[in-house]
């Protein structure tokens, strides 16, 4: 154990040293100054704002004193003219002001920019009343707003209640559990006038942005339970989200050094000399990566600190990071030239944001942002205290495909793989097959099935992000088939990179016997993994569809499933050779989402 | 130079890009972005316009109100989204949570003309998407309702603004800004900010795997190396943005003056190629020139998004058709830019050549 220890310890120092005459003494002064260009470019975007979008709309008002209601809005040009003259050339213009009344083309351009002029109307509106002695006479009216549990589990959506919230008869419903008496709010706010002010102020947008971010760590006052009517809108935390960029951008860059740095060990056959030495592969990799972990975690806790935020950030970001660095390591190891290198570590940065960012923009609305481990930093960012539950419910994916993506870098980790010129796809073929063994195919089946649950889960949460926002009739469908093929996707991996290598065909007994070991292994991996966790996504109609077997209550039946599906894809594919393989996935894809209609629409009627 | 040996180079990094299938990673990215953009339009018109959420059906959304009686009464009792209940707080608070209402409101009995504000509790269910549409359709009823208590205190405000009169919102107002001030813009720049660390790779990799001396030996001169590879990422950018625009053109986005915007984008691109050579050729590594070109990249794209007039802010012009969008002198500009970019790119490869001959 003290062994290994040193031995990775060695090997990241080994690493530290190579990466500093890598990088070299060009580099280092050069990326100071640019640390610096990067603050006042910064500095300078902040306070010129972004002009992406000037002058793409054109408003022309009669009364010169009316701009004011622009409140400086750089995407409008203003043009003054008399009220006659505008009426007559309305149509070179997007938008006409003639005497108080705005006037638009049915375009949607017209549209748009009369969209955007009421926008800054209301902030025109807003900046005046703010600034009225009398408060309480320009905002007579403060909203608090208490959040209610619903008691309802999962299990009574089922029956239908779910849709009674749209009440049709005249008749008020009637609670059918206990009525708990409640006392009603006392009338007076508990909050000073001042302080109210001070957060009006603050939402109508302070000339300075970077305050705003700075404001966003400070001590929330009271204020913020309470609300004017304009601000009941959900609030969307794009403040936060933007400031959670500055956490994970410095890990893009590092995870691209250790990406280059496995790379680098391949050209002209390098790391032979670190293979050659007799320590084993998974220290060899734990030694390279560590230098590189620390210093993601050197320069978070260094953002955290600069921000002022609470130091418990690092928590959820610690599953982001091991999730980029194992990406990086299989990245390194997969990639046969340079742009291959770049355009698979662009694609895998695209995806990942995606994941982390999307959720995380409706971190105040609803549960499922909790899947993207970011929805917890910008809710801690907020001030609200994250629990256990909801740690391990966003983070433990990422957790587990580190862990399995590590694996299968270790395996594969030995000169034979790392130095061989194969193609993108036999290579990934390859990394598969090695880690599975050929004189017990049916064990490893089952456990790669077992393996691959977390990255289905991943892919389908993104899915189910992605769908649903649509109207719900196609939603549920989408998210069904989608949901589908990722599984059947997942499912054949095992049985064509085993069964189907070159032109050799599996026998019947051996297709039945693996389709019967991959439905065991997926079968097993989703009860375990449910097991673990997941108990929030399910009380939402659209967890029902991804964890659906989880209420049916006999287990034969989705193991009848997962087995026969992937049956279906290994018959096609037998039959036909490898070209029907998206046949046969689709087959697979239309009987198992079936199922799961049959199930869904079963509950739902 | 020689354009033949210029030709010969590019057109092996071309079947080298093919050999990989790597452009097809690149393409898939696009979509994937485009994708996701439309979701997110999507996820946040549900959010921000409910009804385009329900267009037909007409759902009422039971509402339980307690506390003193008010106008808000009348106004939630007009819309046709509520079915408005008068309940006991208690009951009401224990109905919402069996989900059998949407939100309940209580009502102090503060006079409407009071010193203090009046203040109005809602009580919605947590984490729930619907909260969100309920809570909108409020928001405009508690707007009505706010106006009124204005107008009753209107005596003590010091100031009014200025009154405008807007036009009947109309639904869909679609999201035009959004497209054509944002997503166009990106779309189009993206394949130049790959070609460019395209060029990083291609330089870099003939330093790093010792192919360099083969192809000095060769005829070929260092400079037709170097500029073979510029003209190879070069030309797949007007392609790449040429099919983004018109993929969005399929999708009912029409983006106005095409044929300015991929001039202008090729011209930027051609600097930003430029560029990422000139840093590849000094580093010869990847790691360090790919770490010194995208983190000046992305300092001078915070420069240029700040400067008013910059290229990004004419494509944007340009592709909603808005007038005076100065394309003439940008394009000049970067043309200018661009050639002396060029010329200085020649004479380093040059150097660099000779040096190589005198070494080998």
């Amino acid at each position: 154990m003290q062994g290994t220890l040193a031995s990775v310890l060695t090997v990241a120092r080994w690493e530290v040293k190579r990466s500093f005459t890598t990088l070299g003494r060009n580099v280092l002064p050069l990326s100071v100054v640019l640390f610096v260009l990067l603050l006042l470019a910064t500095g300078y975007t902040a306070q010129s704002g972004m002009h992406l979008q000037d002058g793409i709309y054109s408003v022309g008002i009669d009364d010169p004193s009316l701009a004011v209601i622009l409140g400086g809005d750089t995407r409008f040009r203003v043009y003054t003219a008399d009220s006659s003259t505008l009426e007559d050339n309305r149509g070179s213009y997007d938008l006409v002001i003639v005497e108080g009344r705005v006037l638009r083309p049915l375009t949607e351009r017209g549209r748009a920019a009369a969209k955007s002029l009421e926008r800054d109307y209301d902030q025109y509106v807003a900046s005046v009343y703010t600034r009225a002695d009398d408060l309480f006479a320009a905002y007579p009216l403060w909203i608090e707003l208490e959040p209610v549990k619903s008691e309802l589990s999962f299990d009574a959506t089922q029956s239908g209640q779910y849709l009674s919230v749209w009440q049709r008869s005249g008749e008020p419903p009637v609670p059918e559990g206990p009525v708990e008496a409640v006392a009603p709010p006392a009338p007076d706010l508990p909050v000073a006038e001042e302080v109210l002010r001070e957060g009006l102020e603050r939402d109508a947008g302070t000339p300075d942005q970077i305050a705003r971010y700075t404001s966003l760590l400070s001590d929330e006052p009271e204020y913020s339970t309470f609300r004017t009517p304009s601000q009941l809108s959900p609030p969307l935390p794009f403040d936060s989200i933007i400031f959670v960029f500055a956490f994970i951008f410095p890990l893009y860059f590092t995870s691209q050094f250790f990406m280059m740095s496995v790379m680098q060990e391949r050209i002209e056959r390098k790391g032979e000399i670190l293979l050659s030495t007799p320590v084993a592969p998974s220290v060899i990799i734990l030694g390279k990566m560590l230098p590189y972990l620390l210093g993601m975690l050197a320069v978070s806790t260094a953002v955290i600190l600069a921000a002022g935020a609470p130091l418990s950030v690092l928590l959820p970001l610690l599953p982001v990071i091991l999730f980029f660095l194992a990406f990086a390591l299989l990245i390194g190891m997969v990639s046969r030239s340079f742009k291959e290198l770049s355009f698979i570590s662009i694609f895998f940065s695209t995806v990942a944001t995606t994941y982390l960012f999307f959720p995380s923009i409706f971190a105040q609305v609803h549960v499922i942002s909790l899947i993207s481990p970011l929805t917890l930093i910008v809710l801690q960012l907020q001030g609200e205290t994250i629990t256990a539950g909801q740690y391990l419910y966003s983070t433990a994916l990422f957790y587990l495909t580190s862990a399995v993506l590590f694996l299968v870098g270790a395996v594969n980790f030995n000169a034979e793989r790392l130095f061989n010129e194969l193609d993108f796809f036999p290579r990934v073929r390859e990394f598969i097959a090695a880690s599975l063994s050929r004189d017990h195919p049916y064990r490893s089946l089952v456990l790669l099935n077992i393996l691959l649950i977390p990255f289905i889960f991943m892919a389908q949460m993104m899915a189910l992000v992605l769908f649903f926002n649509l109207p719900m009739p196609w939603s549920l469908l989408l998210l069904i088939g989608t949901a589908a093929f990722i599984e059947e996707f997942a499912k054949s991996i095992g049985i064509y990179t085993l069964f189907f290598e070159g032109d050799a065909r599996p026998g019947w007994k051996t297709l039945v016997l693996a389709s019967a070991a991959t439905g065991i292994g997926f079968l097993l991996g989703e009860k375990l993994f449910l097991l673990v966790m997941l108990t929030q996504v399910t009380e939402s109609v659209f967890g029902s569809i991804l964890f659906l077997q989880q209420g049916i209550l006999l287990l034969w039946m989705p193991l009848l499933l997962h087995t026969a599906c992937v049956f279906v894809t290994g018959l096609v594919l037998r039959t036909g050779g490898k070209r029907w393989y998206l046949t046969g996935l689709l087959a697979a894809t239309v009987v198992h989402s079936l199922y799961n209609l049959y199930f869904i629409l079963g509950w739902m009627r | 130079m020689n354009a033949r040996h210029i030709g010969i180079i590019a057109k092996k990094e071309f079947l080298g890009l093919n050999h990989e299938k790597t452009i097809l990673l690149a393409i898939l990215l696009q979509l994937f972005v485009a994708m996701f953009s439309s979701f997110l339009m999507v996820g946040l018109t549900s959010m921000y316009d409910p009804s385009s959420l329900s267009t037909s059906t007409q759902v009422r959304y039971g509402i339980a109100i307690d506390g003193a009686n008010t106008t808000l009464d009348g106004l939630l009792a007009e819309r046709p989204d509520f079915t408005v209940y008068r309940m006991d707080l208690s009951t009401g608070l224990a109905a919402l949570k069996e989900r059998k209402l949407a939100a309940v409101i209580y009502v102090p009995p503060t006079a409407a003309d009071a010193e203090n504000p009046v203040q109005v509790t809602l009580y919605t269910l947590q984490n729930d998407i619907q909260t969100a549409v309920v809570q909108v359709k409020l928001k405009e009823v508690l707007l009505e309702y706010e106006e009124q208590l204005r107008e009753v205190r209107s005596p003590r405000l010091s100031a009014t603004p200025r009154e405008v009169q807007f036009p009947i919102p109309q639904r869909s107002e679609g999201f035009y800004e959004f497209v054509y001030g944002l997503l166009v813009p990106l779309l189009v720049f993206m394949p130049a900010i790959i070609a460019a660390s395209l060029i990083i790779d291609l330089i870099t990799e003939e330093y790093q795997h010792n192919t360099l001396e083969t192809l000095v030996a060769t005829p070929v001169s260092f400079p037709d190396v170097v500029w073979g590879k510029v003209l190879a990422c070069e030309l797949l950018v007007p392609i790449q943005a040429g099919v983004w625009l018109l993929l969005l053109a399929v999708n009912g986005i029409r983006v106005q003056n095409l044929f300015p915007i991929l001039i202008l984008v090729s011209i930027a691109s051609f600097i930003l190629i430029l560029l990422a050579a000139l840093t590849a050729l000094h580093y010869r590594e990847r790691t360090a020139a790919q770490f010194i070109f995208s983190t000046a990249l992305v300092i001078v794209i915070l420069f240029v998004v700040a400067v008013p007039g910059n290229p990004l802010n004419v494509i944007v012009r340009a592709a909603t058709g808005a007038p005076g969008m100065a394309l003439p002198e940008t394009l000049a500009v970067l043309g200018v830019a661009a050639m002396v970019l060029g010329y200085v790119t020649h004479r380093y490869a040059e150097r660099i050549g000779r040096l190589a001959q005198l070494g080998g």
